[in-house]
């Protein structure tokens, strides 16, 4: 009698261990996150961990990807080059890993994509800002970004409808902006504008720009320029934009996709007034034609990004929702069983993928994904952004 | 922009004229004094002016606090040990300030009109106009605390000369903690009046502290009227410099004066009760 108890027993533990569903569900595909989650950045990569989390949550709940679920693995690396390297490291030793996501800056970056490229691991790079290190052209780094030369042509097609013949540029010292600055002169002397690139040019820690714009008074009245354009991204915009207008100087400005922010807005005040620059779409994402494919994608986000959160999706929750919607179109695609060689192969492969930012089309010579139909025109108006169309220039 | 040095200066010299201690943190008590009227003024919805006097309020209690939480304990250490204190302290407050306020900068209404106004062809925000008056008016009023009150007269004979103040039975602990309370005022006031024009965000007390230092040094360690013509002076000079070097050395300038005033006058321009001009 005993001994049919716990045969029974035995029986009953087999049983309910063989039917239980950790033995049914696929294994999680994971994602590392490599951000800067304190430091100057915290608050943007929160909003992009917060729009990461929706979606992902919102992909398992349908199911996740042929019974896989998602699932995001988050390392802070404190805006410190050891300690991003050290998470990327950490990332790729663990096998289950397919794809790794950040970080921000500059050299961070650097640091990760060589890591990429030894390990052969993707890493998707959110809104890369060194072009230098951006066109690479490395096989494991993909951009999730409007890079310098569509902005810059985007920009070229801004001043070529408002028949801007002259136009001066005030850029900022570090490698994007100089970029942009020479790009807006290659493309705009092609069109045959003048562009004049300014001798001067200030530090994203510059909080005072007056100097700088007193020396360029004169330029702007004897060359009788007819746009100021403050090449730059974070708080130097506003500040130019105020100083200028203190200087009384009242040309129009144009701005860089980077002005598409609410803080900008708030921190310029009046002085942002009639400002004009490409932007992203999620910027203006409720003033989209009615026909635009990426409308209902980013208005459908808003919704929920809303619901969740309280505040609306701006640029930076849609790269997070970009990212992930990346990673899930791709891994639908791969072909047989999922790798990080197979996961680059569909990534690379991506075509015609509707989101937030626009449409992403990947290939083995391009890894930025969109291009310059996935801009906007936008002009600060009333303290919001005002989308406006050009005729012939859209 | 030199007002600002010099409101920052100012703290720092009431600070080492009573303990003389470098408080570090200084540039945190301007950052913080902006940060928190931002707060009060969008988060809370107080009135402008009620904000701006709680702000006050508040860095005056954080600088209270910092003397009884980590100076004092530390009293009987060394100065340069407090001088060390007050580096972490400094990085504690920012780093403290990004995760409760954000990380992003932050920007004040104008205390009156936004029209630039014109003097002489030299064009001016009404906001500048206020900075200076300011500070013109805080020098008055630590002018009058250090040389016509008891209290004034007792900080700074505890200073020069510590026995002496002593045996008058001058309490300096006492004296050290009302010139942190002071001088964290002072801070927050030139906080609330530059994020109007400048924006401050939880990283920039910094470069302000270090700027407001060398401005210090400049004028005359230990003198209210040398840190005012110190940040003048500094102020000016690093705007005018623009004028002959890329604006991208902005910065370094001030670092240069500094290494110059150290190697030609390390007491500055009106001298320093603290370095006695015999030896040099």
């Amino acid at each position: 009698m005993k001994n049919i108890v716990s045969l029974l027993s035995v029986l009953t533990l087999i049983f309910v261990v063989w039917t239980s569903p950790a033995h049914v569900a696929e294994k999680p595909y994971k994602i590392g996150v490599n951000l800067e989650f304190t430091g100057p950045w915290a608050e943007v990569t929160k909003t992009v961990k917060n729009a990461m989390v929706l979606e992902v949550e919102r992909i398992n709940k349908m199911g996740g990807i042929d019974g896989h679920l998602l699932e995001l693995l988050f390392e802070d690396n404190g805006f410190d080059p050891g300690r991003a390297a050290a998470n990327m490291t950490k990332f790729t030793a663990d096998k289950e890993i397919i794809a790794i996501v950040g970080p921000f800056e500059d050299n961070l970056q650097a640091t990760t994509r060589a890591i990429a490229e030894r390990e052969k691991i993707t890493n998707m790079i959110i809104c890369p800002s060194n072009p230098m290190v951006r066109s690479l052209k490395q096989k494991w780094a993909f951009n999730i970004a409007q890079s310098d030369i569509i902005v810059s042509q985007k920009l070229v097609d801004l001043s070529l409808a408002r028949k801007y013949k002259k136009v001066l540029v005030f850029h900022g010292a570090w490698p994007l902006a100089q970029s942009l600055a020479n790009y807006y002169k290659a493309f705009g002397e092609e069109k045959g504008m003048k562009v004049i690139i300014s001798q001067e040019t200030h530090k994203p820690t510059d909080i005072d720009m007056t100097p700088q714009i007193i020396k360029l008074k004169p330029i702007i009245e004897k060359e009788k320029v007819d746009a100021f354009y403050a090449c730059t991204g974070g708080p130097p915009g506003p500040i130019i934009c105020k100083n200028l207008r203190t200087q009384g100087i009242k040309i129009p400005i144009l701005g860089t996709h980077a002005f598409g922010f609410g803080f900008i807005i708030a921190l310029g005040g009046e002085a942002m007034e009639g400002v004009e620059f490409p932007a992203a779409k999620p910027v203006v994402f409720d003033q989209l034609d009615e026909n635009d494919p990426v409308r209902p994608v980013n208005i459908d986000f808003d919704k929920r990004f809303r619901d969740r959160y309280g505040v609306g999706a701006d640029q930076l929750a849609g790269y997070g929702h970009d990212t992930i919607g990346l990673i899930y179109d791709a891994l639908k695609r791969c072909q047989g069983k999922v790798t990080r060689a197979t996961f680059r192969e569909a990534l690379e492969n991506t075509k015609g993928l509707k989101s937030c930012h626009g449409i992403y089309n990947y290939s083995p010579t391009d890894h930025d994904g969109l291009s310059k139909t996935d801009m906007v025109f936008v002009r600060i108006e009333g303290g919001k952004f005002k989308r406006f169309k050009l005729p012939g220039f859209e | 922009m030199g007002a600002i040095y010099a409101l920052v200066a100012l703290g720092f010299v009431t600070i080492s004229r009573a303990s003389q201690i470098i408080n570090f943190a200084q540039g945190e008590f301007v950052m913080l004094g902006g940060v928190a009227t931002f707060f009060l003024l969008n988060g809370v919805r107080l009135p402008y002016p009620l904000a701006a006097l709680i702000a006050v309020m508040i860095v005056v209690l954080v600088g209270f606090a910092m003397y009884l939480s980590v100076l004092y304990p530390l009293r009987k250490a060394s100065i340069l040990i407090l001088i060390m204190a007050t580096l972490g302290i400094s990085i504690f407050l920012s780093s403290t300030s990004g995760l409760i306020f954000g990380t992003l900068p932050k920007a004040l209404p104008p205390f009156t009109d936004e029209q630039p106004l014109m003097f002489w062809g030299i064009s001016m925000l009404p906001q500048s106009v206020w900075v200076l008056v300011s500070t013109l008016v805080l020098l008055t009023f630590l002018y009058l605390l250090s040389h016509r009150t008891l209290l004034g007269k007792a900080m700074e004979a505890s200073s020069t000369d510590p026995l002496g103040a002593d045996l008058l039975g001058i309490s300096r602990s006492l004296m050290v903690f009302l010139a942190f309370g002071v001088s964290a005022g002072v801070g927050a006031f030139a906080g609330i009046l530059i994020t109007p024009i400048f924006f401050t965000s939880y990283n920039s007390g910094t470069l302000l502290g270090l700027k407001g230092f060398i401005a210090a040094v400049l004028g005359g360690w230990g003198k209210n009227s040398g840190a005012i013509l110190g940040g003048f002076v500094l102020g000016i000079v690093e705007s005018l410099s623009l004028a002959f070097i890329p604006s991208g050395y902005k910065d370094a300038v001030a670092f240069v004066i500094l290494l110059l005033i150290l190697y030609f006058r390390p007491k500055g321009i009106l001298g320093s009760p603290f370095i006695d001009s015999r030896r040099w």
